[in-house]
């Protein structure tokens, strides 16, 4: 971070035991885990849309807010929070102008009696109180005074404790509270020592660490401390920024406080007194357990016989280090069984992974099976049918390599299983069966909020299509492929410009509500109403009425994802710190749809780390009745868990596109079959012995399943794990698994009457015409139409206009969504939100009814965020757009006369003709594609995101495209503004803004010769 | 890494790793693994100096390069100490050698012997080996500390307090070195009784020159002196120091006698004049190059068709010093069959150790390998002499029980010419000694000292290396020897500080 100012980054998932299951001194943050947005509210994303973020922040007494005086104005603002020693120095010498402050000594006594830390806790609160009554205005908790007989109280103890003291005493308000720390040095700690009720913290160890790294030459740059120092602030600050923005919080100061975490594992008294209001499902340590973990560190620091740290571990594995559930042992055992089809070794790996779980490094791993007359195992429902309920997770083609994508295709195929396209499209070439029978295609197809390469033959090509609210390893966050990994095959896949960087946006700009969900399940519904709607969700709390929501929203599906899932590249602090493991989750979800009687239309979905036969039978009792495996599905492959997928130089050739290491590639179907079948076979092995013959007997019987008495680690037996285990009682007739279909009234659409219309175009295509009224209950029209075309005619769909329908009236949500090829849609009136929405190559004009009477081009005849993930198509709107026009566009040509704000955010390619105004923030994280923007007051460079754009003029080739989308906007649209401009080109084109993205730019430039080309033409 | 952040109080789990890439991240695409070249065969079997010149550091460097920083690091787990690979080839790439010797000295206290001597299964688990040629983690680790030495970064550190526990390690080999460097450093006094008349054990006396100079040992041995470490040379325990003796005199005593007792080759002839251990033939060797005279007889190749029985390293080690004596011609011959060139990936994958071929740099200098031959008898003359060795060839067969066996076969036997035999066909175990019997000790089903946490069935006697464990790799003595040591603190303190390869520093007792 000192280094390079921002956050490291990492891949693969948490593979560690959770903070109160580790047999290591553990940092007490890690208790804590962030909770995060999914469904309720959108996260933001704090880099693109910087402007409604701040770390701003503030020191002092706050007075009563109901009144104003000039002594309310009177505290410290801090740019950050994060103080180096210069500015904790600064903060003290306001003592004169009226800013008094106090130091605490946040220590307690080392000699290991019971008690100590609570004693000290009472100290420092007595203090606290006493410096309020003695007027002081901030109030410094330091731990810098530890020696041999005195060890420092953590931060986030001692912060939150005076915290709810403060409060108690109802004089929080009077002071400010500053932590001057020593055990605060990454983002997490910053974020719940803040999350607790600090203003500011100085890091004063590790700032003296990165002095000291500098001194020593371990920085490559040249930096001086104060750059370094920079550095951390700007990564930290950036850090903190995005862990607001996951639950959707802008300022750091309604941050400050607000607790926004689950703590796993402290005590009722410690949550009580330290932490009160925090989330706590499961019981655990006390104060003189929080101590004996402290004074093993301390007592290490002074007894060391080493001038080495003790090596960690946690993210790379070490021996002497934390434990992982993937040791040398467990991934060698693995690929050798699944390779040698030797199932008594995959019951060795098998034992040793489940000894591991129990040597508590998961929640399954405490659990245990109650004894239960056991069946024969003949009698056991047979493999086959268990292969349905297995998935692969979603790893998009981009993160991992074509032939590590297509091996995990085939493999599920085979056995009837599915495996999941991740974000990035999928070739179309998939699709295809081949000659021997094996099938590329991904039978799960993936929405996530980039949207990269979705179209309608890529949604018709599916038997499940799946929305991803969340990631387990960064929930709340969304994504980036670096230009330089997209490659021309890469850019096809995902319609995108090869070169060029690729963001996904933390949130779905179509999903700020449940509602929302609920209209995006339609859209797909109507996309492809042979395919499983999915909803993918992290585990959290409170995920179990996000799940209900979801029910009614009319999921088929809803996968409850592990937060120690995988990912390709994700800052450390969120693969370790975000989310729940699924067992948490899963529990709640389970059981609270049995409780609102909806369980039984859906199916129930888990991941997350799961190896074994053993962790199928326990995720199945907690209620779900259909696993996916990821990263063990990799390591068949041949992954060795390197853990530098974000690097391109996977040595196996699995998370790399680079073709020389791509050859490398050993993994093989037959290998991935084997490994399911061997997790099926295992699974069978519990079911005989738990007298099971079906799976779906199974589901939520968390009765069969009890708190292992054997565990004699005593951190483990402070643990209290029977929420986890609780039982919702469910009424007669109440299912407990997948028994319903889910209705989604789709003989309602007026699609039916379009295809009804279109019979002979989708015969023989021959152009058809229709005119129908629309009203704002028509909901996606041209999705079922656009996968009728899809299904006969492919990616390519009919020729331009082969399907003209003229509507009359007031569009519902999702007008033209996906729309295919071949359709024009021509809308006389207006339209709701969603307009155009994945559009897939259709043309889509609107002009308003010829009885309304107001100026279209000064209002707003389309809803919110059109176009969103649009690929390919045309698009003509005579009066302006709501917000986000465009947003994640990658090839659709579109002229409006005016927008929103956040127009054109995210675009990856296409072309905008503006004619009008724009709002704030135009061009977010636009990296590819080209917008025209007619601006003769010149307004557009005071309102636009300068981040990865210029402004420039137009030049002879621009003018002649421009002009040629106008005629065509005019054509269909008798558009005044565009008869004005074209009728005086001369002066009007003068007045266009050319909104460039640079690394298009370069892109083009490289390809100097294309662009030479296109002007000749 | 951050490793070397010294004694901060509250950072000791500051794992950092990830978050600056370590080494050059494309290292392994770029460069392929190269060791330096030796000198040449036939110059160097002239004399019993090392067979690789002096260390080119932009090369060693560039090896480095190739390391990948794996988050399974296979290697770490493939070595005996669980050296800490990835993290001191990091540091060598950023040529930071005095945090790289830091790092290695954390795990191994004699990377000198290892880097020269390992047979290196860290290498064979190397990731980068699944497709390529793994990293030259041994070359590095010797560049590690022979810079360390050369610049001056290793300095005796003898203990800062002594808690004035005395312990006697009796054998001075890799495994008594090991546990009386640690033992020393927890501040205990360590005496070392050595029966021979030099420090050392097999690194002293069994392995050649040309492999380990005795001076490295040396070098070694006056920083342990140093340190505070008393040596006693000429002290058999059990002969001429009593047993009772240490117990008494000592708060503990590790036996570290190492499992000396040769395999013998019962067949006839084997009494013939010009049939040895192998042992008895390379330490003769090594004591003339130390400048000793030899009085017990020479076993000498000179002039003489040397036959060598047994392929491993000791035989090669026969090879190589054959031909440095001026043998007429070296044969070595191996029971087993041929190993095949490459592992077979069925039954012997990554990261398992590689049957393969191995051809050492002794057998380059000159040498007639052959494999699947039994040995029927020693034949002699009038005179008691060897002048040959009957031997047959044998074809290798899975039988019905899944067992390997072999079949002679018909027509092959027939008589190698040979001067001078040398068996070099393993240890069977510990010399029991009076020690054994002395102390009472109980013994395992494979004759080895049966000890449970390296205490022995004596309070207060320990048992390291291959006494307790049988014969292996000096790199197991030197774990041994560290984890026998932690044992003998904990012992004595009711806890120790000192590493253990697995052991967390910051766990959690239950």
């Amino acid at each position: 971070m000192a280094e390079k100012g921002y956050e490291p980054v990492g891949s693969m998932g948490d593979d560690t035991p959770l903070a109160v299951l580790s047999k290591e001194s553990r940092h007490l943050s890690n208790y804590f885990k962030q909770q995060f947005a999914q469904v309720s509210n959108p996260p933001i994303d704090p880099i693109r849309e910087r402007l409604v973020m701040s770390l701003f922040t503030r020191v002092g007494a706050s007075l009563n807010v109901l009144e104003e005086s000039a002594d309310h104005t009177r505290q410290i603002h801090i740019s950050q929070p994060v103080l180096l020693n210069s500015d904790l120095a600064k903060l003290k010498n306001m003592e004169d102008q009226g800013y008094p402050y106090a130091v605490i000594d946040c220590v307690f006594v080392a000699d290991g009696k019971p008690g100590r830390l609570k004693e000290g806790l009472n100290r420092i609160c007595e203090e606290a109180c006493q410096a309020v009554k003695a007027g002081k205005r901030i109030l410094i908790l330091s731990d810098q005074k530890i020696n041999s007989g005195h060890a420092p109280i953590p931060s986030l103890l001692s912060t939150g404790t005076v915290h709810h003291y403060l409060i108690e005493n109802k004089v929080r308000t009077h002071i400010g509270l500053v932590a001057e720390a020593g055990d605060v040095w990454e983002v997490h700690h910053f974020a719940t020592v803040i999350g607790y009720g600090a203003s500011a913290i100085n890091p004063y160890l590790a700032l003296e660490t990165i002095h000291t790294l500098n001194q020593s030459g371990v920085f490559q740059k040249n930096l001086s401390d104060r750059e370094a120092f920079a550095n951390y602030q700007k990564a930290i600050g950036n850090g903190l920024l995005k862990v607001m923005s996951k639950m959707g919080i802008s300022t750091l100061q309604s941050y400050q406080s607000s607790q926004i975490f689950e703590a796993i594992g402290l005590s009722t008294e410690v949550i009580d007194t330290s932490f009160r209001g925090t989330i706590s499902r499961i019981e655990g340590l006390g104060y003189d357990d929080l101590a004996t973990e402290v004074l093993i560190r301390h007592q290490l620091a002074y007894d060391l016989q080493s001038n080495e740290l003790p090596a960690g571990g946690i993210y790379q594995w070490k021996r002497k280090g934390e434990k992982h559930l993937f040791s040398p042992d467990v991934i060698h055992w693995l690929q050798h069984s699944t390779k040698t089809d030797n199932f008594e070794l995959y019951k060795k790996y098998a034992q040793k992974i489940n000894d591991q779980t129990r040597e508590q490094l998961t929640l399954r791993g405490l659990l245990e099976f109650k004894k239960r007359k056991s069946v024969s195992i003949d009698e056991v429902e047979p493999v086959e049918s268990i292969f349905k309920r297995f998935a692969t997770g979603a790893m998009s083609f981009g993160s991992i390599s074509f032939e590590a994508h297509t091996t995990l295709a085939i493999a599920m195929n085979r056995i009837g299983g599915k495996s999941n396209s991740g974000e990035g499209g999928e070739d179309e070439i998939r699709y295809e069966q081949k000659p021997n029978g094996d099938w590329e295609r991904s039978a799960i197809k993936q929405v996530a909020s980039g949207r990269f390469g979705v179209t309608s033959y890529y949604l018709t090509n599916a038997d499940e299509l799946q929305i991803k609210m969340a990631q387990g390893a960064k929930p709340g966050e969304g994504g980036q492929l670096p230009g330089d990994k997209v490659d021309e095959w890469i850019g096809r896949v995902r319609h995108a410009t090869p070169g060029v960087g690729l963001i996904s946006p933390p949130p779905h700009h179509d999903i700020y509500s449940i509602e929302d969900l609920a209209q995006l399940i339609y859209d797909l519904k109507n996309a492809n109403r042979q395919a499983r709607i999915n909803v993918k969700l992290v585990s959290q709390a409170g995920v179990g009425t996000v799940a209900a929501g979801v029910a009614k929203a009319k999921a088929d599906a809803i996968l409850i994802s592990g937060a120690d899932g995988g990912t390709g590249a994700s800052p450390i602090s969120s693969i370790r710190h975000a989310g729940l493991p699924w067992e948490l989750g899963l529990s709640e979800a389970h059981q609270t749809l049995v409780k609102n009687n909806l369980r039984s239309r859906v199916t129930l979905q888990t991941d997350g780390q799961i190896r074994t036969g053993r962790d199928i039978a326990i995720a199945a009792l907690l209620g779900a009745e259909e696993w996916g495996v990821a990263t063990a599905a990799l390591v068949v492959e041949g992954c060795i868990m390197m853990r530098k997928c974000h690097l391109n130089t996977c040595p196996v050739g699995i998370a790399t596109q680079d073709p020389e290491l791509r050859k490398l590639f050993t993994g093989n179907p037959d290998h991935v079959v084997n490994f399911f079948r061997f997790l099926a076979e295992d699974l069978r092995e519990v079911m005989a012995e738990l007298g099971f013959r079906t799976v779906n007997e199974m589901i939520g019987r968390t009765d069969l399943l009890r708190v292992r008495q054997d565990v004699d680690h005593w951190k483990v037996k402070k643990l209290y794990l029977s929420p986890l285990l609780y039982k919702e009682n469910a009424a007669e007739g109440v299912g407990l698994f997948k028994q319903i279909d889910q209705d989604f009234e789709l003989e309602r659409v007026l699609d039916w009457k379009l295809v009804e219309l279109s019979r002979e175009a989708l015969d023989q295509s021959t152009p058809v015409t229709g005119k129908f009224t629309i009203q704002n209950t028509d909901r996606s029209v041209g999705a079922l139409l656009s996968n009728e075309i899809s299904k006969r005619f492919k990616g390519k769909g009919l020729p331009e206009d082969t399907i003209h329908v003229k509507f009359r009236g007031s569009a519902g949500q999702s007008f033209g969504v996906f729309a295919a090829p071949g359709i024009t849609f021509e809308l006389q009136g207006e339209a709701n939100d969603y307009f155009g929405k994945g559009l897939s190559g259709a043309k889509l004009i609107v002009y308003p009814d010829k009885d309304s009477s107001f100026k279209p081009e000064d209002n707003i005849i389309i809803g919110n965020v059109a176009f969103y993930g649009a690929t390919s198509g045309e698009a003509y709107i005579r009066g302006m757009a709501g917000e986000r026009f465009c947003v994640r566009n990658s090839g659709v040509h579109a002229v409006v006369e005016g927008v929103g704000d956040h127009g054109c955010e995210y675009m990856t390619g296409g072309r905008v003709v503006i004619l009008g105004k724009t709002g704030k923030n135009f061009a977010a994280g636009m990296s590819g594609g080209i917008a025209y923007v007619f601006d003769p007051e010149h307004t557009l460079k005071e309102l636009y995101n300068p981040e990865m754009v210029d402004l420039e003029r137009m030049d002879e080739a621009d003018k002649v495209e421009a002009h040629a989308m106008i005629e065509k906007h005019f054509h269909y649209t008798k558009s005044d503004p565009a008869d004005w401009i074209l009728e005086n080109w001369d002066l009007a084109s003068e007045l266009f803004v050319k909104v460039m993205p640079r690394d298009y730019k370069a892109v083009l430039l490289k390809k100097g010769v294309v662009v030479a080309e296109k002007v000749v033409k | 890494m951050l490793t070397f952040l010294i004694g901060l109080s509250d950072f000791p789990t500051f794992d950092l790793i990830g978050s600056r890439p370590m080494g050059q991240t494309d290292g392994f695409i770029k460069f392929n693994r190269e060791m330096p070249k030796t000198r040449d065969p036939k110059e160097r079997i002239n004399d019993y100096k090392e067979i690789y010149p002096p260390l080119n550091e932009e090369h060693v460097h560039q090896q480095s390069a190739r390391c990948m920083d794996c988050g399974v690091p296979f290697c770490h787990n493939g070595c005996p100490l669980g050296n800490n690979i990835p993290d001191f080839n990091d540091a060598v790439y950023h040529g930071k050698w005095e945090d790289a010797i830091r790092i290695l000295s954390e795990t191994n206290n004699f990377p000198e012997f290892t880097g020269r001597i390992c047979p290196a299964p860290c290498e064979a688990s190397c990731v980068l080996s699944i497709n390529n040629k793994p990293v030259t983690i041994e070359y590095i680790e010797k560049a590690i500390v022979e810079t360390a030495f050369a610049n001056g970064y290793l300095k005796p550190q003898p203990p800062k307090a002594r808690t004035g526990k005395r312990v006697a390690i009796v054998g001075s080999g890799p495994a008594g070195l090991a546990a009386a460097a640690q033992l020393n450093k927890a501040g205990h006094w360590v005496t070392v009784f050595e029966r021979s008349d030099r420090i050392g054990g097999l690194l002293r006396y069994g392995i050649p020159d040309f492999k380990l100079e005795k001076n490295v040992l040396d070098r070694r041995l006056r920083l342990m002196e140093q340190e505070g470490i008393i040596f006693r040379t000429n002290a058999n325990v059990g002969e001429n120091v009593s047993a009772k003796f240490l117990t008494e005199e000592f708060d503990a005593v590790v036996l570290c006698g190492g499992a000396s007792a040769p395999r013998d080759l019962p067949i006839p002839g084997r009494e013939l004049k010009g049939v040895h251990y192998a042992m008895e033939f390379l330490t003769q060797q090594n004591k003339r190059v130390a400048g000793d005279r030899i009085f017990s007889g020479d076993i000498l190749a000179d002039n003489k068709n040397v036959i060598v029985i047994g392929g491993g390293d000791t035989g090669s080690d026969c090879v190589g010093t054959s031909n440095r004596q001026g043998a007429k011609s070296v044969t070595q011959i191996e029971l087993l069959a041929k190993p095949p060139v490459t592992r077979n990936q069925e039954t012997n994958p990554w990261p398992n150790w590689p049957m393969v071929l191995n051809t050492s740099s002794s057998h380059e200098e000159g040498v007639q390998r052959n494999w699947a031959i039994l040995t029927k008898e020693f034949v002699g003359d009038h005179m008691n002499r060897l002048t040959g060795l009957k031997v047959v060839d044998i074809e290798w067969q899975v039988g019905e029980s899944g067992k390997a066996g072999f079949i002679e076969r018909a027509g092959t036997e027939r008589i190698i010419p040979c001067e001078l035999a040398l068996l070099a066909i393993g240890f069977t175990g510990a010399e029991r000694g009076n020690v054994v019997q002395e102390l009472g000790l109980e013994l395992d089903d494979r004759g080895n000292i049966k000890t449970t946490n390296y205490l022995t069935s004596v309070e207060g006697v320990f048992a390291a290396g291959d006494i307790r464990r049988g014969q292996s790799l000096v790199v197991w003595a030197i774990s041994e020897g560290r984890e026998t040591a932690r044992a003998v603190d904990a012992y004595f303190m009711g806890g120790s500080q000192l590493e253990s390869k697995d052991l967390s520093q910051v766990r959690i007792s239950a």
